[in-house]
């Protein structure tokens, strides 16, 4: 069968004060399955949004089958035969319409114009026709809702070939499937490149599955492509691994070293309601920071918001000090001192339409009320003592925390539980979106933190971060808990092995 | 140059409610002269806002907290008619009667809360369906009439009053000053300081303030977010309790459906509140600014002989105009 290549020459890609592609050269063909690796921020997805035209920003060129083409919008795309099966599959599906429907999606939007009745037989016929090319099994007139979230991905797939496509590109599609379910797609995965000819670009952070089905790999780190090559049966996990975290950047932080007290915070089979965390067992010593390592939706964040209360539990105790704590909603998590600076640090952990000194004194209100009435000169002074301390950049504790940068919301979101007084703080991705300097300054606030006797929980996917800053780390991958790792006696290879699920069986 | 021009802007429309409050005043005494800008008619302004008000301070405490509810004017009707038939047809003091309608609206307001907290119906949909069994209730418990002096009880009285269904009183003088000034007004800014200082100045209105800026981070901050809106709906029912007993004795008997066209009144004075001096949020004194914008216009309007049937057409203008203050400046699309 023909070929037909799709090429990027220097693409690049800014955004203010960050450039998150630079110079991509990246070149597929059709009837190959194609890997894209690379940790957390590599610009991978960035990447494949340019080649979706939903990125339109991109300088430089993109050539198909040698002729440069322009790819500003997603319909430029589309129209080449380019489709993309985003990670959240929820945002593309309407899930109260039916899988024909869903699957006829594109053809009812694009190509009812001048017609006014919707012909139902044609688009339960083709859209079967099309899950029956996947060799799917999905009846077409089920409501999408009620779909399983591998068969929701089916639809979407069904939905990007239903149009005409030459490359398909999955974002991590295998995260958040089973085993099985996993199979399944690789089933669909190999077919389409062989009856169909199809380009397909899977993103994807777990080694063992690139090995098993790509035919070639590419590794980006820091907005730049380390290599591309093919797979061949000399091919191992190691040497990936070592392209994608390339020389180790040094936060250079200097770690204090706390006095390390016994045993405080402790968790014992903790799961989750809906299994989001598994099983989960862990301690954390006073004046240790420990880390929860973990690629994006490792299960991280569920599991600092299931010690919060946020999320229930279907099992598993929790206590401090050896006295079990019964935590059903936050505000439980907050009465026995316990608080978490989340990762969605506008949408959950600062109000951002209120002062930073109603912020700061949210958490804690009770302290600064008589009979419930709140003192404001009470709570100015509270604000005024932690924009000191903290060092926020403010012009006034009455400015709102919308205004604030990045790194100085981040510090009123550290600075409304250091207020409240916490024994035990747990940070979600706490650097996520700072620039270098608050960096230093938020760490710098969680080893004092620290220092002061208090346990720290410390969840990122940086892993250099964790190597800088924790004691001891837990690596989580599918929601439980893979490894323990002692930091001085750990690197990033081992971190990443363990949070792509190469090594599973190692800790049970 | 477009920042102080957009600066200006935004202050204008911050302060347009307050802009065409003042501008009505002119230009209403300009027409009327003293017959408008007079002692006496400043009263029947203030005590034509009064009930709006109540029913207003209602909707502020339900909205602070992101929530809603359509159902109080129906709930008011119902409270006026177990305030009326417990004072006419039983007798009791008028304390009694006072207090025991506040429990009363609070026992009906769990069912709300019931639907909105248990069941998690929004806000919006569980008022709107309550409505109809507030009003169907309201009529069963009446017998499908008004309550007013010299009527016989409901036939379901016996139980309590034996087969002497007559009145056992008529109103009294201090339960018709209720309705009337100087109480009307009083009780009107008493609510208004207990709605002032409960969101403003205690700990409780800031966390419904934050719940209403954004609910997961305000869980987060570990705030009991469902039993603050509980209490914010306990305190719903209280105003909605005492509208309904000042309506139901400003017109000397609980009509049918009495209270029931304040709602859309009430509304709009709240969201004309909200964005009076750019606070943005649903607050007391903005809410009685509203009302009082609304009880001016009408006023106004009636004593220049514009036909009062076209009133709710102009109240109507004033919201959208409102709305469209609050939500045509805000960024998303």
């Amino acid at each position: 069968m023909e070929k037909i290549t799709l090429e990027t020459k220097n693409v690049s890609i800014e955004f203010p004060g960050v450039k998150a592609l630079s110079d991509i050269n990246f070149k597929i063909s059709t009837g190959v399955i194609h890997a894209l690796m690379g940790a957390n921020g590599a610009g991978k997805s960035t990447l494949m949004k340019v080649l979706a035209g939903a990125n339109p920003t991109y300088t430089g060129e993109v050539l198909y089958n040698g002729s440069p083409v322009e790819l500003r919008h997603p319909v430029d795309a589309k129209k080449l035969g380019i489709q993309i099966v985003y990670q959240e599959v929820d945002m593309a599906l309407a899930p109260n319409l039916t899988v024909a429907e869903n699957v006829m999606f594109n053809d009812i939007v694009m190509n009812m114009k001048g017609k006014l009745l919707m012909n139902y037989t044609r688009i339960r016929r083709e859209a079967r026709e099309v899950l029956k090319q996947l060799n799917v099994d999905i009846d077409v007139r089920r409501i999408c809702s009620s779909l399983s979230l591998a068969q929701k991905q089916m639809v979407l797939i069904a939905r990007a070939i239903q149009n005409e496509c030459n490359f398909l590109i999955l974002d991590e599609p295998t995260a958040p499937l089973s085993d099985s379910e996993t199979d399944e797609l690789f089933r669909v995965v190999r077919h389409l490149r062989e009856t169909h000819n199809m380009a397909i670009i899977f993103i994807t952070h777990r080694i063992h599955e690139v090995l098993r089905i790509c035919d070639s790999y590419t590794v980006m780190r820091g907005g730049m492509i380390v290599d591309t090559t093919p797979i061949t049966q000399e091919t191992t996990s190691k040497e990936i691994v070592d392209k994608m975290l390339g020389r180790s950047f040094e936060e250079n932080f200097p770690k204090e070293i706390c006095e390390i007290g016994e045993k405080a915070f402790v968790v014992e089979n903790l799961t989750e309601k809906e299994g989001k965390v598994k099983n989960i067992n862990m301690y954390v010593r006073k004046g240790e920071i420990v880390g929860l390592a973990g690629l994006v939706g490792g299960g991280k964040t569920e599991l600092c918001k299931t010690l919060f209360g946020a999320y229930k539990t279907s099992s598993g105790k929790i206590s401090y000090n050896g006295k079990e704590l019964k935590i059903k909603i936050p505000a439980d998590a907050v009465k026995n001192r316990i608080a978490l600076v989340p990762e969605e640090r506008r949408k959950e952990g600062v109000l951002v339409a209120e002062t930073v000194n109603f912020n700061l004194a949210a958490a804690s209100l009770n302290r600064f009320c008589k009979l419930s009435f709140v003192s404001e000169i009470a709570t100015a002074k509270n604000a005024k003592h932690f924009v000191d301390e903290l060092q926020i950049a403010t012009p006034s504790i009455r400015q709102k925390v919308a205004f604030l940068s990045g790194g100085n919301q981040q510090k009123v979101a550290v600075g409304k539980w250091l207020a409240a007084d916490s024994d035990v703080y747990i940070f979600d991705e706490p650097t996520k979106g700072v620039d270098v300097g608050a960096k230093q300054e938020i760490f710098r606030l969680i080893n004092q933190i620290a220092k002061d006797g208090n346990c720290v929980i410390y969840a990122t996917c940086e892993n250099s971060e964790l190597l800088s800053i924790t004691d001891r780390m837990y690596v989580m991958f599918d929601g439980r808990i893979t490894a323990e790792l002692e930091t001085k006696n750990t690197n990033e290879t081992e971190i990443m092995r363990y949070s792509t699920g190469e090594v599973q069986e190692a800790f049970a | 140059m477009t920042t102080s021009k957009k600066s200006a802007g935004k202050i204008l429309v911050n302060w347009a409610a307050v802009l065409v409050l003042v501008l009505s005043v002119i230009v209403f005494t300009m027409i009327k002269g003293g017959a408008f800008f007079s002692t006496t008619n400043l009263i029947n302004i203030l005590r034509s806002m009064s009930t709006v008000t109540i029913f207003a301070l209602a909707a502020t405490v339900s909205m602070a907290p992101d929530g809603f509810d359509m159902a109080a004017g129906t709930l008011g009707t119902f409270c006026a008619y177990v305030f009326a038939s417990f004072f006419l047809w039983f007798g009791m003091p008028l304390w009694l009667c006072i207090i025991l309608t506040i429990i009363f609206a609070m026992v009906m307001y769990l069912l709300t809360m019931f639907l909105i907290l248990v069941c998690k119906v929004p806000d919006m949909l569980a008022t709107c369906a309550l409505q109809f069994v507030h009003q169907g209730l309201g009529l069963a418990y009446t017998g499908g009439s008004a309550v007013s002096a010299g009527m016989t009880a409901a036939s379901w009285a016996k139980i309590f009053k034996g087969d002497d269904l007559s009145p056992a009183s008529g109103w009294t003088p201090s339960t018709q000053a209720i309705g009337k000034d100087p109480w009307i007004i009083i009780i009107m800014v008493i609510c208004v300081a207990i709605c002032y200082i409960l969101l403003e100045r205690t700990k409780y209105g800031r966390y419904l303030y934050a719940m209403g800026g954004n609910k997961t981070a305000a869980k987060l901050s570990g705030i009991n977010v469902k039993k603050m809106r509980f209490m914010a709906g306990m305190f719903a029912a209280l105003f909605i309790a005492i509208g309904g007993i000042v309506v139901c004795s400003r017109n000397s008997a609980a009509q049918i459906n009495g209270s029931d066209s304040y709602l859309m009144s009430s509304l709009a004075a709240v969201f004309i509140g909200r964005s009076i001096g750019g606070r943005e949020k649903y607050n007391a004194i903005g809410t009685a600014i509203g009302a009082l914008l609304i009880s001016v216009l009408e006023n106004g309007m009636t004593m220049c002989g514009v036909v009062y049937y076209i009133l709710p057409a102009v109240k109507g203008a004033v919201l959208c105009l409102a709305l469209v203050a609050a939500y045509a400046t805000s960024k998303e699309d």
